[in-house]
Protein backbone atom coordinates (compact mmCIF):
# COMPACT_ATOMS: atom_id res chain seq x y z
CA UNK A 1 0.00 0.00 0.00
CA UNK A 2 1.56 3.16 -0.86
CA UNK A 3 0.47 6.27 1.04
CA UNK A 4 0.93 9.37 -0.72
CA UNK A 5 1.39 12.29 1.52
CA UNK A 6 2.87 16.01 1.69
CA UNK A 7 6.06 16.35 3.29
CA UNK A 8 6.03 18.52 6.37
CA UNK A 9 2.79 18.65 6.87
CA UNK A 10 2.83 17.90 10.73
CA UNK A 11 4.55 20.62 11.57
CA UNK A 12 2.04 22.75 9.71
CA UNK A 13 -0.56 20.98 11.69
CA UNK A 14 1.15 21.88 15.02
CA UNK A 15 3.41 25.02 14.58
CA UNK A 16 3.94 25.71 18.21
CA UNK A 17 6.32 23.03 18.34
CA UNK A 18 8.44 24.68 15.99
CA UNK A 19 11.38 22.94 13.77
CA UNK A 20 14.49 23.17 15.43
CA UNK A 21 17.13 20.87 17.19
CA UNK A 22 16.47 19.73 20.26
CA UNK A 23 18.62 19.46 23.42
CA UNK A 24 20.30 16.20 23.95
CA UNK A 25 21.25 16.74 27.53
CA UNK A 26 18.16 15.47 29.08
CA UNK A 27 19.34 12.59 27.63
CA UNK A 28 22.56 12.10 29.71
CA UNK A 29 22.52 14.74 32.18
CA UNK A 30 22.31 12.84 36.37
CA UNK A 31 20.94 16.27 37.61
CA UNK A 32 18.05 16.36 34.63
CA UNK A 33 17.22 12.85 35.83
CA UNK A 34 17.00 13.92 39.45
CA UNK A 35 14.23 16.80 38.16
CA UNK A 36 12.67 14.10 36.34
CA UNK A 37 12.46 12.09 39.12
CA UNK A 38 11.00 14.41 41.82
CA UNK A 39 8.68 16.28 39.37
CA UNK A 40 7.84 13.89 36.85
CA UNK A 41 8.03 10.41 38.33
CA UNK A 42 6.44 11.09 42.03
CA UNK A 43 4.01 13.53 40.75
CA UNK A 44 2.55 11.18 37.87
CA UNK A 45 -0.09 8.73 37.50
CA UNK A 46 1.85 5.86 36.71
CA UNK A 47 0.40 2.80 35.11
CA UNK A 48 1.78 -0.51 37.15
CA UNK A 49 -0.42 -3.56 35.84
CA UNK A 50 -3.77 -4.16 34.87
CA UNK A 51 -6.96 -5.74 37.27
CA UNK A 52 -6.63 -8.71 34.98
CA UNK A 53 -3.51 -9.82 37.22
CA UNK A 54 -5.32 -9.38 40.26
CA UNK A 55 -8.63 -11.35 39.15
CA UNK A 56 -9.97 -12.63 42.84
CA UNK A 57 -11.01 -10.94 45.75
CA UNK A 58 -7.70 -10.72 48.09
CA UNK A 59 -5.60 -11.10 45.26
CA UNK A 60 -2.56 -8.90 45.31
CA UNK A 61 1.09 -7.81 42.78
CA UNK A 62 3.77 -5.86 44.47
CA UNK A 63 5.46 -3.36 41.87
CA UNK A 64 8.86 -2.13 42.85
CA UNK A 65 8.64 1.52 41.14
CA UNK A 66 13.06 2.31 41.68
CA UNK A 67 12.66 5.79 40.63
CA UNK A 68 10.77 7.06 43.27
CA UNK A 69 12.11 4.50 45.90
CA UNK A 70 8.65 2.87 46.82
CA UNK A 71 7.58 -0.48 46.39
CA UNK A 72 3.59 -0.88 45.84
CA UNK A 73 1.18 -3.37 46.69
CA UNK A 74 -2.03 -3.77 44.48
CA UNK A 75 -4.60 -5.66 45.81
CA UNK A 76 -8.42 -6.76 45.17
CA UNK A 77 -10.43 -6.50 48.38
CA UNK A 78 -12.66 -8.68 49.07
CA UNK A 79 -15.07 -6.08 48.37
CA UNK A 80 -13.79 -6.11 44.80
CA UNK A 81 -12.14 -3.16 44.64
CA UNK A 82 -8.39 -2.46 43.88
CA UNK A 83 -6.66 -0.67 45.57
CA UNK A 84 -2.80 0.66 46.09
CA UNK A 85 -0.51 0.41 48.89
CA UNK A 86 3.14 1.62 50.12
CA UNK A 87 4.03 -2.37 50.48
CA UNK A 88 5.85 -1.19 54.40
CA UNK A 89 4.42 -2.51 57.71
CA UNK A 90 3.28 0.03 60.08
CA UNK A 91 5.45 -1.48 62.90
CA UNK A 92 8.67 -0.69 61.66
CA UNK A 93 8.74 0.10 58.18
CA UNK A 94 9.70 -3.31 57.15
CA UNK A 95 8.91 -4.89 53.85
CA UNK A 96 5.75 -6.24 53.54
CA UNK A 97 5.04 -8.88 50.83
CA UNK A 98 7.97 -10.35 49.21
CA UNK A 99 6.72 -12.63 46.83
CA UNK A 100 5.79 -10.71 43.28
CA UNK A 101 2.20 -11.88 43.28
CA UNK A 102 -0.17 -13.96 45.95
CA UNK A 103 -3.63 -13.93 47.72
CA UNK A 104 -4.00 -12.50 50.81
CA UNK A 105 -6.31 -15.36 52.46
CA UNK A 106 -7.18 -13.76 55.72
CA UNK A 107 -4.32 -11.62 56.70
CA UNK A 108 -1.32 -10.61 55.03
CA UNK A 109 1.25 -11.08 57.44
CA UNK A 110 4.69 -8.96 58.15
CA UNK A 111 7.31 -11.79 58.96
CA UNK A 112 9.37 -9.23 61.63
CA UNK A 113 6.58 -9.55 64.17
CA UNK A 114 3.49 -10.92 62.51
CA UNK A 115 1.45 -7.83 62.44
CA UNK A 116 -1.47 -9.25 59.88
CA UNK A 117 -3.54 -6.57 57.48
CA UNK A 118 -6.41 -7.62 55.48
CA UNK A 119 -7.16 -7.03 51.75
CA UNK A 120 -8.44 -3.63 52.49
CA UNK A 121 -5.16 -2.73 54.13
CA UNK A 122 -6.45 -2.52 57.87
CA UNK A 123 -4.18 -4.03 60.61
CA UNK A 124 -6.20 -6.51 62.28
CA UNK A 125 -3.81 -8.62 64.34
CA UNK A 126 -0.59 -7.43 66.21
CA UNK A 127 1.17 -10.02 68.50
CA UNK A 128 1.83 -9.12 72.17
CA UNK A 129 -0.89 -5.74 71.62
CA UNK A 130 -1.63 -4.99 74.99
CA UNK A 131 2.19 -4.00 76.06
CA UNK A 132 2.09 -1.02 73.29
CA UNK A 133 1.81 2.26 74.32
CA UNK A 134 -1.64 4.42 73.56
CA UNK A 135 -1.97 1.97 70.81
CA UNK A 136 -5.06 2.30 68.15
CA UNK A 137 -4.36 -0.36 65.65
CA UNK A 138 -7.73 0.80 63.62
CA UNK A 139 -5.15 3.64 63.39
CA UNK A 140 -2.15 1.91 61.62
CA UNK A 141 -3.35 0.71 58.10
CA UNK A 142 -0.78 0.14 55.36
CA UNK A 143 -0.16 3.73 53.67
CA UNK A 144 -2.93 4.01 50.73
CA UNK A 145 -1.64 5.13 47.26
CA UNK A 146 -3.50 6.86 44.74
CA UNK A 147 -5.02 3.90 42.85
CA UNK A 148 -7.21 4.16 39.86
CA UNK A 149 -8.20 2.00 36.67
CA UNK A 150 -8.98 2.81 33.43
CA UNK A 151 -9.88 0.22 30.66
CA UNK A 152 -8.45 -2.17 33.35
CA UNK A 153 -5.02 -0.91 33.60
CA UNK A 154 -4.00 0.45 37.03
CA UNK A 155 -2.15 3.20 37.71
CA UNK A 156 -1.13 5.04 41.06
CA UNK A 157 0.38 8.30 41.71
CA UNK A 158 2.83 8.77 44.56
CA UNK A 159 1.79 11.98 45.16
CA UNK A 160 0.28 11.75 48.71
CA UNK A 161 -2.77 14.29 47.15
CA UNK A 162 -2.37 14.13 43.36
CA UNK A 163 -3.63 17.39 41.68
CA UNK A 164 -5.68 15.69 38.90
CA UNK A 165 -7.66 12.69 38.85
CA UNK A 166 -6.97 9.73 36.73
CA UNK A 167 -9.17 10.61 33.96
CA UNK A 168 -8.80 14.38 33.99
CA UNK A 169 -4.69 13.54 33.71
CA UNK A 170 -5.14 10.99 30.66
CA UNK A 171 -7.67 14.29 28.52
CA UNK A 172 -7.77 13.50 25.05
CA UNK A 173 -6.95 9.89 25.36
CA UNK A 174 -9.91 8.84 27.12
CA UNK A 175 -11.90 10.13 24.49
CA UNK A 176 -10.30 8.09 21.69
CA UNK A 177 -10.05 4.81 23.71
CA UNK A 178 -13.70 4.45 25.13
CA UNK A 179 -15.92 1.56 24.04
CA UNK A 180 -14.51 -1.82 23.24
CA UNK A 181 -13.57 -5.25 24.57
CA UNK A 182 -10.75 -4.16 27.27
CA UNK A 183 -12.42 -6.64 29.37
CA UNK A 184 -11.33 -9.63 27.40
CA UNK A 185 -7.75 -8.85 27.43
CA UNK A 186 -5.45 -10.92 29.35
CA UNK A 187 -1.84 -10.82 29.73
CA UNK A 188 -0.27 -13.63 27.69
CA UNK A 189 3.61 -12.55 27.21
CA UNK A 190 5.79 -10.34 28.58
CA UNK A 191 9.22 -9.48 28.87
CA UNK A 192 11.70 -7.53 30.89
CA UNK A 193 14.83 -5.87 29.10
CA UNK A 194 17.60 -4.41 30.99
CA UNK A 195 19.12 -1.71 29.25
CA UNK A 196 21.96 0.76 29.37
CA UNK A 197 20.01 3.61 28.23
CA UNK A 198 18.33 6.77 29.12
CA UNK A 199 14.27 5.73 29.51
CA UNK A 200 14.04 8.62 26.66
CA UNK A 201 15.86 7.33 24.74
CA UNK A 202 14.24 3.45 24.63
CA UNK A 203 10.91 5.40 24.20
CA UNK A 204 11.88 8.00 21.58
CA UNK A 205 12.90 5.01 19.38
CA UNK A 206 9.87 2.88 19.50
CA UNK A 207 7.81 6.03 19.13
CA UNK A 208 8.52 6.35 15.39
CA UNK A 209 8.30 4.11 12.72
CA UNK A 210 10.84 5.91 10.13
CA UNK A 211 13.53 4.01 11.50
CA UNK A 212 11.53 0.67 10.45
CA UNK A 213 12.72 -0.12 6.79
CA UNK A 214 16.77 0.64 7.82
CA UNK A 215 17.01 -0.99 11.72
CA UNK A 216 14.37 -3.62 10.99
CA UNK A 217 15.72 -4.66 7.47
CA UNK A 218 15.38 -8.42 8.31
CA UNK A 219 12.36 -8.66 9.99
CA UNK A 220 10.02 -5.63 8.22
CA UNK A 221 11.82 -4.17 5.58
CA UNK A 222 7.82 -3.66 3.65
CA UNK A 223 5.84 -4.28 6.72
CA UNK A 224 4.33 -0.82 7.33
CA UNK A 225 2.63 1.88 4.44
CA UNK A 226 5.04 4.10 3.15
CA UNK A 227 5.32 6.63 0.09
CA UNK A 228 6.46 5.56 -3.20
CA UNK A 229 10.14 6.04 -2.51
CA UNK A 230 9.24 4.07 0.36
CA UNK A 231 9.82 5.69 3.23
CA UNK A 232 7.19 4.85 5.58
CA UNK A 233 3.87 7.46 6.60
CA UNK A 234 1.70 7.83 9.07
CA UNK A 235 -2.13 8.18 8.98
CA UNK A 236 -2.16 10.42 11.40
CA UNK A 237 -1.06 12.14 14.42
CA UNK A 238 -2.82 13.57 17.57
CA UNK A 239 -0.77 15.46 20.34
CA UNK A 240 -2.80 16.18 23.34
CA UNK A 241 -1.25 18.53 26.13
CA UNK A 242 0.86 15.66 27.86
CA UNK A 243 0.08 12.19 25.69
CA UNK A 244 0.41 11.17 21.57
CA UNK A 245 -1.07 8.78 19.19
CA UNK A 246 0.45 8.35 16.00
CA UNK A 247 -1.58 5.85 13.98
CA UNK A 248 -0.59 3.83 10.80
CA UNK A 249 -1.74 1.45 8.67
CA UNK A 250 0.15 -1.77 7.24
CA UNK A 251 1.13 -2.38 4.18
CA UNK A 252 -0.30 -5.28 2.61
CA UNK A 253 1.38 -5.71 -0.40
CA UNK A 254 4.21 -6.50 1.46
CA UNK A 255 6.45 -9.80 0.52
CA UNK A 256 5.15 -12.66 2.97
CA UNK A 257 8.07 -15.08 4.12
CA UNK A 258 6.83 -18.92 4.07
CA UNK A 259 6.25 -18.82 7.28
CA UNK A 260 3.84 -16.23 7.31
CA UNK A 261 1.83 -17.21 4.26
CA UNK A 262 1.23 -20.43 6.10
CA UNK A 263 0.09 -18.80 9.42
CA UNK A 264 -2.27 -16.51 7.06
CA UNK A 265 -4.10 -19.73 5.76
CA UNK A 266 -5.18 -21.25 9.46
CA UNK A 267 -8.61 -20.24 10.11
CA UNK A 268 -8.18 -17.36 12.84
CA UNK A 269 -11.43 -18.81 14.30
CA UNK A 270 -14.30 -16.19 15.32
CA UNK A 271 -14.19 -12.80 16.93
CA UNK A 272 -14.30 -12.13 20.74
CA UNK A 273 -12.21 -8.90 21.24
CA UNK A 274 -12.29 -5.16 19.18
CA UNK A 275 -10.76 -2.79 20.40
CA UNK A 276 -11.04 1.32 19.63
CA UNK A 277 -8.34 2.01 16.66
CA UNK A 278 -8.06 4.57 14.13
CA UNK A 279 -5.74 2.36 12.46
CA UNK A 280 -4.24 -0.65 12.07
CA UNK A 281 -1.58 0.39 14.53
CA UNK A 282 -2.17 2.88 16.93
CA UNK A 283 0.35 3.57 19.15
CA UNK A 284 0.25 5.69 22.25
CA UNK A 285 2.23 7.52 24.64
CA UNK A 286 0.99 8.29 28.14
CA UNK A 287 3.53 10.11 30.04
CA UNK A 288 6.05 10.16 31.51
CA UNK A 289 6.75 6.33 30.72
CA UNK A 290 3.26 4.51 29.46
CA UNK A 291 2.79 2.97 26.02
CA UNK A 292 -0.44 1.21 24.86
CA UNK A 293 -0.22 -0.11 20.95
CA UNK A 294 -3.37 -1.19 19.62
CA UNK A 295 -3.17 -3.93 16.69
CA UNK A 296 -5.91 -4.53 14.66
CA UNK A 297 -5.99 -8.20 14.33
CA UNK A 298 -8.23 -10.42 11.36
CA UNK A 299 -9.93 -12.10 14.03
CA UNK A 300 -9.00 -10.79 17.47
CA UNK A 301 -7.47 -7.33 18.27
CA UNK A 302 -4.74 -7.26 20.70
CA UNK A 303 -2.42 -4.60 22.53
CA UNK A 304 1.19 -4.28 23.79
CA UNK A 305 2.35 -2.36 26.45
CA UNK A 306 5.74 -0.64 27.02
CA UNK A 307 6.84 0.72 30.58
CA UNK A 308 9.72 2.09 30.45
CA UNK A 309 11.30 2.39 34.31
CA UNK A 310 14.13 4.39 34.63
CA UNK A 311 16.75 2.80 37.28
CA UNK A 312 19.49 5.86 36.96
CA UNK A 313 20.05 8.52 34.20
CA UNK A 314 21.56 5.50 31.84
CA UNK A 315 19.65 2.48 33.00
CA UNK A 316 16.26 1.16 32.14
CA UNK A 317 14.12 -2.02 32.76
CA UNK A 318 11.90 -1.60 29.48
CA UNK A 319 9.30 -4.30 30.56
CA UNK A 320 6.98 -5.33 27.27
CA UNK A 321 3.51 -7.11 27.59
CA UNK A 322 0.93 -8.16 25.34
CA UNK A 323 -2.54 -8.78 26.23
CA UNK A 324 -5.29 -10.61 24.23
CA UNK A 325 -8.00 -12.34 24.66
CA UNK A 326 -6.63 -16.25 25.75
CA UNK A 327 -6.41 -18.37 22.83
CA UNK A 328 -8.93 -20.87 22.87
CA UNK A 329 -7.27 -23.86 20.45
CA UNK A 330 -4.09 -24.35 18.56
CA UNK A 331 -4.70 -22.21 15.83
CA UNK A 332 -4.88 -19.22 17.35
CA UNK A 333 -2.41 -19.80 19.46
CA UNK A 334 0.13 -20.35 16.67
CA UNK A 335 -1.03 -17.24 14.85
CA UNK A 336 -0.20 -15.54 18.04
CA UNK A 337 3.29 -17.34 18.97
CA UNK A 338 4.16 -16.29 14.96
CA UNK A 339 3.19 -12.46 15.62
CA UNK A 340 4.73 -11.86 18.88
CA UNK A 341 8.08 -13.65 18.02
CA UNK A 342 8.51 -11.76 15.13
CA UNK A 343 7.32 -8.36 17.35
CA UNK A 344 10.13 -9.54 19.73
CA UNK A 345 13.24 -9.67 17.53
CA UNK A 346 12.03 -6.03 16.79
CA UNK A 347 12.69 -5.38 20.49
CA UNK A 348 15.82 -7.05 20.52
CA UNK A 349 17.08 -4.81 17.58
CA UNK A 350 15.69 -1.61 19.19
CA UNK A 351 16.92 -2.37 22.62
CA UNK A 352 20.62 -2.78 21.16
CA UNK A 353 20.17 0.74 19.41
CA UNK A 354 18.80 2.11 22.19
CA UNK A 355 22.23 1.62 24.27
CA UNK A 356 24.12 2.90 20.86
CA UNK A 357 22.13 5.98 20.83
CA UNK A 358 22.80 6.41 24.49
CA UNK A 359 26.46 6.01 24.26
CA UNK A 360 26.63 7.90 20.99
CA UNK A 361 25.05 10.66 23.49
CA UNK A 362 26.92 10.50 26.57
CA UNK A 363 29.85 11.16 24.36
CA UNK A 364 28.13 15.04 23.82
CA UNK A 365 30.09 14.57 20.57
CA UNK A 366 26.24 15.83 19.27
CA UNK A 367 24.66 18.29 21.44
CA UNK A 368 20.98 18.13 19.79
CA UNK A 369 19.04 15.94 18.63
CA UNK A 370 17.19 16.22 14.82
CA UNK A 371 13.79 15.31 14.31
CA UNK A 372 12.23 15.10 11.01
CA UNK A 373 7.99 16.01 10.40
CA UNK A 374 7.35 12.31 10.89
CA UNK A 375 8.82 12.37 14.47
CA UNK A 376 6.72 15.71 15.67
CA UNK A 377 5.70 13.46 18.39
CA UNK A 378 9.44 12.94 19.68
CA UNK A 379 9.38 16.70 19.77
CA UNK A 380 6.48 16.86 21.40
CA UNK A 381 7.00 14.65 24.65
CA UNK A 382 10.57 16.21 24.75
CA UNK A 383 8.36 19.80 25.18
CA UNK A 384 6.27 17.87 27.85
CA UNK A 385 9.26 16.49 29.50
CA UNK A 386 11.26 20.15 30.02
CA UNK A 387 7.55 21.88 30.61
CA UNK A 388 7.64 19.76 34.09
CA UNK A 389 11.19 20.25 34.60
CA UNK A 390 10.78 23.80 34.16
CA UNK A 391 7.15 24.22 35.77
CA UNK A 392 9.05 22.46 38.79
CA UNK A 393 12.08 24.84 39.30
CA UNK A 394 9.49 27.45 39.42
CA UNK A 395 7.64 25.94 42.28
CA UNK B 1 20.86 -37.33 21.50
CA UNK B 2 22.47 -33.88 21.46
CA UNK B 3 23.40 -33.02 25.03
CA UNK B 4 22.44 -29.27 24.61
CA UNK B 5 18.81 -30.30 24.71
CA UNK B 6 16.81 -31.76 28.05
CA UNK B 7 16.87 -35.39 27.43
CA UNK B 8 13.21 -36.44 26.97
CA UNK B 9 11.73 -40.02 26.25
CA UNK B 10 10.99 -41.89 23.38
CA UNK B 11 7.62 -41.77 21.85
CA UNK B 12 6.65 -38.52 22.88
CA UNK B 13 4.33 -37.41 19.82
CA UNK B 14 1.08 -39.40 18.77
CA UNK B 15 1.60 -42.34 16.50
CA UNK B 16 0.10 -40.37 13.52
CA UNK B 17 2.78 -38.38 13.65
CA UNK B 18 5.78 -40.90 14.20
CA UNK B 19 8.00 -39.25 11.22
CA UNK B 20 8.87 -36.62 13.44
CA UNK B 21 10.41 -38.68 16.67
CA UNK B 22 13.42 -37.43 15.01
CA UNK B 23 12.66 -33.53 15.83
CA UNK B 24 11.38 -34.57 19.63
CA UNK B 25 14.01 -32.65 21.41
CA UNK B 26 12.29 -29.70 19.86
CA UNK B 27 8.97 -30.40 22.02
CA UNK B 28 10.05 -27.52 23.96
CA UNK B 29 7.65 -26.22 26.17
CA UNK B 30 8.78 -22.92 27.43
CA UNK B 31 9.92 -19.25 24.90
CA UNK B 32 12.90 -19.68 26.60
CA UNK B 33 14.22 -23.07 25.92
CA UNK B 34 12.82 -22.62 22.21
CA UNK B 35 14.85 -19.55 21.93
CA UNK B 36 17.87 -21.21 23.43
CA UNK B 37 17.51 -24.38 20.74
CA UNK B 38 17.25 -21.73 17.86
CA UNK B 39 20.44 -20.10 19.24
CA UNK B 40 22.37 -23.61 20.14
CA UNK B 41 21.82 -24.80 16.92
CA UNK B 42 23.77 -24.74 13.30
CA UNK B 43 21.78 -23.63 10.08
CA UNK B 44 21.84 -26.53 8.72
CA UNK B 45 19.92 -28.03 11.75
CA UNK B 46 17.26 -25.47 11.68
CA UNK B 47 16.60 -25.73 7.85
CA UNK B 48 15.91 -29.02 8.23
CA UNK B 49 13.43 -28.90 10.98
CA UNK B 50 12.13 -25.82 9.65
CA UNK B 51 11.65 -27.97 6.31
CA UNK B 52 9.82 -30.46 7.66
CA UNK B 53 7.76 -28.76 9.70
CA UNK B 54 6.33 -26.74 7.25
CA UNK B 55 4.62 -29.59 5.48
CA UNK B 56 3.18 -30.79 8.23
CA UNK B 57 2.38 -27.83 10.61
CA UNK B 58 -1.70 -27.82 8.97
CA UNK B 59 -1.93 -31.20 10.27
CA UNK B 60 -1.04 -30.88 13.40
CA UNK B 61 -3.39 -28.13 13.57
CA UNK B 62 -6.10 -30.31 12.60
CA UNK B 63 -4.61 -32.85 15.23
CA UNK B 64 -4.15 -31.01 18.23
CA UNK B 65 -7.73 -28.85 17.59
CA UNK B 66 -9.44 -31.98 18.30
CA UNK B 67 -8.90 -31.91 22.60
CA UNK B 68 -9.84 -28.94 24.47
CA UNK B 69 -7.14 -26.59 24.10
CA UNK B 70 -6.49 -26.52 28.12
CA UNK B 71 -6.65 -30.20 28.58
CA UNK B 72 -4.20 -31.08 25.80
CA UNK B 73 -2.82 -35.03 26.37
CA UNK B 74 0.67 -34.91 26.88
CA UNK B 75 1.88 -36.13 23.00
CA UNK B 76 -0.40 -33.63 21.76
CA UNK B 77 0.96 -31.07 24.03
CA UNK B 78 4.35 -32.21 22.82
CA UNK B 79 3.39 -32.27 18.85
CA UNK B 80 2.30 -28.61 19.46
CA UNK B 81 5.57 -27.61 21.24
CA UNK B 82 7.19 -28.82 18.22
CA UNK B 83 5.08 -26.19 16.11
CA UNK B 84 6.00 -23.44 18.29
CA UNK B 85 9.47 -24.60 17.98
CA UNK B 86 9.40 -24.54 13.98
CA UNK B 87 8.35 -21.15 14.13
CA UNK B 88 10.82 -19.70 16.21
CA UNK B 89 13.11 -21.44 13.91
CA UNK B 90 11.84 -20.06 10.85
CA UNK B 91 13.40 -17.09 12.63
CA UNK B 92 16.87 -18.30 11.50
CA UNK B 93 15.71 -19.70 8.44
CA UNK B 94 13.65 -17.16 6.64
CA UNK B 95 15.14 -13.51 8.18
CA UNK B 96 18.77 -13.83 9.33
CA UNK B 97 19.81 -17.01 7.51
CA UNK B 98 22.05 -17.68 10.88
CA UNK B 99 20.58 -19.29 14.11
CA UNK B 100 21.30 -16.25 15.89
CA UNK B 101 19.50 -12.41 15.47
CA UNK B 102 21.73 -10.28 13.86
CA UNK B 103 23.18 -7.28 16.33
CA UNK B 104 21.02 -9.23 18.76
CA UNK B 105 20.60 -8.05 22.31
CA UNK B 106 22.52 -9.63 25.58
CA UNK B 107 20.24 -12.57 26.29
CA UNK B 108 20.63 -12.19 29.95
CA UNK B 109 19.18 -8.96 29.71
CA UNK B 110 16.44 -9.93 27.37
CA UNK B 111 14.00 -12.30 29.43
CA UNK B 112 10.63 -13.37 28.85
CA UNK B 113 8.55 -13.54 32.03
CA UNK B 114 7.71 -16.94 32.44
Amino acid sequence: MTIEADNKRWSAKYPELGTGPVSAEPCISPEYFELEREHIFRRSWLNVGNVCEVPELGDYIVRDIEVVSASILIMRGRDGVVRGFHNVCSHRGNTMAWDASGNCRGYLTCNFHSWGYDSLGQLRVVPDEDNFHNFDKSQHGLTPVATEVWNGFIFVNLDSKPHQTLGDYLEGVTGNLTGGDFDKLTLVRSYKIDEKANWKIGLDAQNEVYHLPFQHKYIMPDVFAANSAGYTRVKDVTLFKRHSVYSCDMNHEHKPSPMETLIGQIDPGRTRCRLPTKSEFDFYVLFPNFVIIIFRGISNDSCVTYNFWPLAVDHTIWEIRFYSPPATDAAERLINEFGQTRTRLVFEEDAVAHETVHTGLKSRAKRHLIFQDEEIQLRHFHKVVEEHVAQAKGD
Amino acid sequence: MDDKFSPIPARVLPEAFSDLEPFSQWALATESERIAARDSSTLEELQVFYEVMMARIPAIIGYVDKFPFDRLPDDARNLFNLALSAVEASIAVELYHQPQVINGFDRARFRPVE
